[in-house]
């Protein structure tokens, strides 16, 4: 579904993704980690062309991401986006943030999109914060509606960039239950996140991530328990340890 | 100080009709520069290429013009190549420029103080360019330029009585007329004048904040 063919993307100079290669089916749901700064966002942002890469080929669905001739937007409508600062648009109500992508792209009439815009709020819990404004919501509750807000494109792939960095604590569970949820029911998923339990739980895979590079993949069990590569095995280290 | 000849009916009458050009003039160049501001502020936020830079170009120029000079230029050089306007016309031409630079810029910082992350956010939904723009990043990006260009109306209202030197009839100018008959009017004119001056330019203060709070 999501196809790296020897991608590379540079920043200027800098190299930040080195020779990718990487398959992500239907139904899969992958998780990937590593140190900051070691091109996990940006490899994320690829995918729906937030970043262009430099060479190599990269599809979704079969389409060329970074071809001319690939109407960008029906692709980004097929693809949710999660983001660690959640970036509800603060002048609109929840409901209204839910409901803007679905009128303007899709063209679903007021009353359509509104009623699934409720539908997902209750998914993820919350279907009395519908005429709020984002600003009286915890930030667990602002990540929700912004998981909402991607559902409600009814995209194929959902994309997360560390949903849970920007949380105390105590949301981040409540947030991690909203996307176990949809893993089980077999969204295809690519998340950045260093929650190992989410990871356990519901990943199909483990991607580990270093200076660019796909250092390490494996099965979350396998991968935790017994990492192969020595970067992996002190990265785990060190975010085990605090 | 010669507080009741200064005040006659006369006088006031006068001053009403400058007054009231002060306010024409003002108006329709606000109306005018509100709405180049716009475009041009969002043209050179918009980075298209060419474009953007030549906007930034002419912005840049008459921001960093002396308004005085671009109404003498409008009325005193532009009849030497054909162009030639009455003082009502041109203060409202060189006024509207000026302002239009000062709202561009204004427009432009407004859009940029949105967070990229917004932007992002609507874009991988599918909304396209201009749709982010017009539905996410306008309207939060106008409320907070409200205060800013309030302001620069009531800068705009004020330099007005900058085209007493193209002997536009307007505000300042007939105070001037009449406290040159008589120096013991300067006093009680000035106060008038002041006092006007000050009265609508608090109410659109007010206002500023009514649509502050609003928002808020
Ligand atoms: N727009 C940009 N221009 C230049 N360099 C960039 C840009 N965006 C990211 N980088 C650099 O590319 C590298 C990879 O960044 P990226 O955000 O993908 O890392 P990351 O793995 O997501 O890190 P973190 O865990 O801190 O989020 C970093 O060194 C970063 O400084
Ligand atoms: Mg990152």
């Amino acid at each position: 579904m999501i196809r790296f063919d020897t991608v590379n993307k540079y920043f200027g100079d800098f190299h930040v993704l080195k020779n990718i290669n990487l398959e992500i089916n239907k139904g899969e749901v992958v998780v990937v980690i590593g140190p900051s700064g070691s091109g996990k966002s940006t490899m994320l942002r690829c995918i729906n062309r937030l970043e262009t890469i430099t060479d190599g080929e990269l599809t979704v669905n079969d389409l060329k991401v970074n071809d001319k001739k690939t109407d960008i937007n029906q692709l980004r409508r097929n693809i949710g986006m999660v983001f660690q600062h959640f970036y509800l648009y603060p002048h609109k109500t929840v409901l209204e943030n839910i409901t803007t992508a679905p009128m303007k792209v899709l063209k679903q009439s007021k009353e359509e999109a509104e009623k699934v815009a409720r539908y997902y709020l209750e998914k993820v819990g919350i279907p009395e914060k519908a005429d709020s404004y984002p600003s009286q919501l915890s930030g667990g509750q602002q990540q929700r509606v912004a998981i909402a807000r991607g559902l409600a494109m009814k995209p194929e792939i959902m994309l997360f960039d560390e949903p849970t960095s920007a949380l105390d604590p105590e949301m981040i569970g409540e947030v991690l239950d909203v996307m176990k949820a949809l893993a089980k029911e077999g969204m295809t998923m690519v998340v950045v996140t260093h929650e190992m339990g989410f990871a356990r739980e519901v990943a199909d895979r483990i991607i580990f991530m270093d200076h660019g590079q796909i250092l390490e993949q494996g099965k979350p069990a396998d991968f935790y328990a017994n990492p192969k590569e020595e970067r992996a095995r002190l990265f785990l280290s060190r975010i085990l340890n605090h | 100080m010669d507080i009741a000849g200064a005040l006659s009916v006369d006088h006031l009458k006068f001053l009403a009709d400058g007054f009231k050009l002060t306010l024409y003039v003002a108006f329709i160049s606000i109306v005018l520069s509100f709405i180049i501001g716009i475009v041009f502020g969002t043209l050179r936020y918009a980075n298209i290429p060419f474009l953007s830079k030549v906007v930034a170009v002419i912005v840049e120029t008459i921001r960093n013009l002396p308004l005085l000079l671009i109404i003498f230029f409008i009325f005193f050089a532009l009849p030497e190549v054909g162009l030639k306007l009455s003082p009502t016309v041109a203060a409202i031409a060189a006024l509207t420029v000026f302002e239009s630079a000062m709202l561009a810029e204004i427009v432009r910082s407004g859009l940029n103080s949105i967070d990229k992350g917004q932007i992002e956010a609507a874009r991988s939904s599918g909304l396209t360019y201009i749709q982010t723009l017009v539905s996410i990043v306008m309207p939060q990006a106008l409320r907070r330029m409200v205060p800013p260009i309030v302001s620069q109306f009531i800068s705009l209202l004020k330099d007005t009585s900058l085209c007493v030197i193209i002997a536009l009839p307007e505000f300042m100018h007939n105070a001037q007329i009449i406290y040159a008959q008589n120096i013991n009017f300067i006093i009680p004119i000035f106060v008038v004048v002041a006092f006007m001056y000050f009265i609508v330019n608090y109410c659109l203060s007010l206002i500023a904040r009514r649509l502050e709070s609003r928002q808020a």
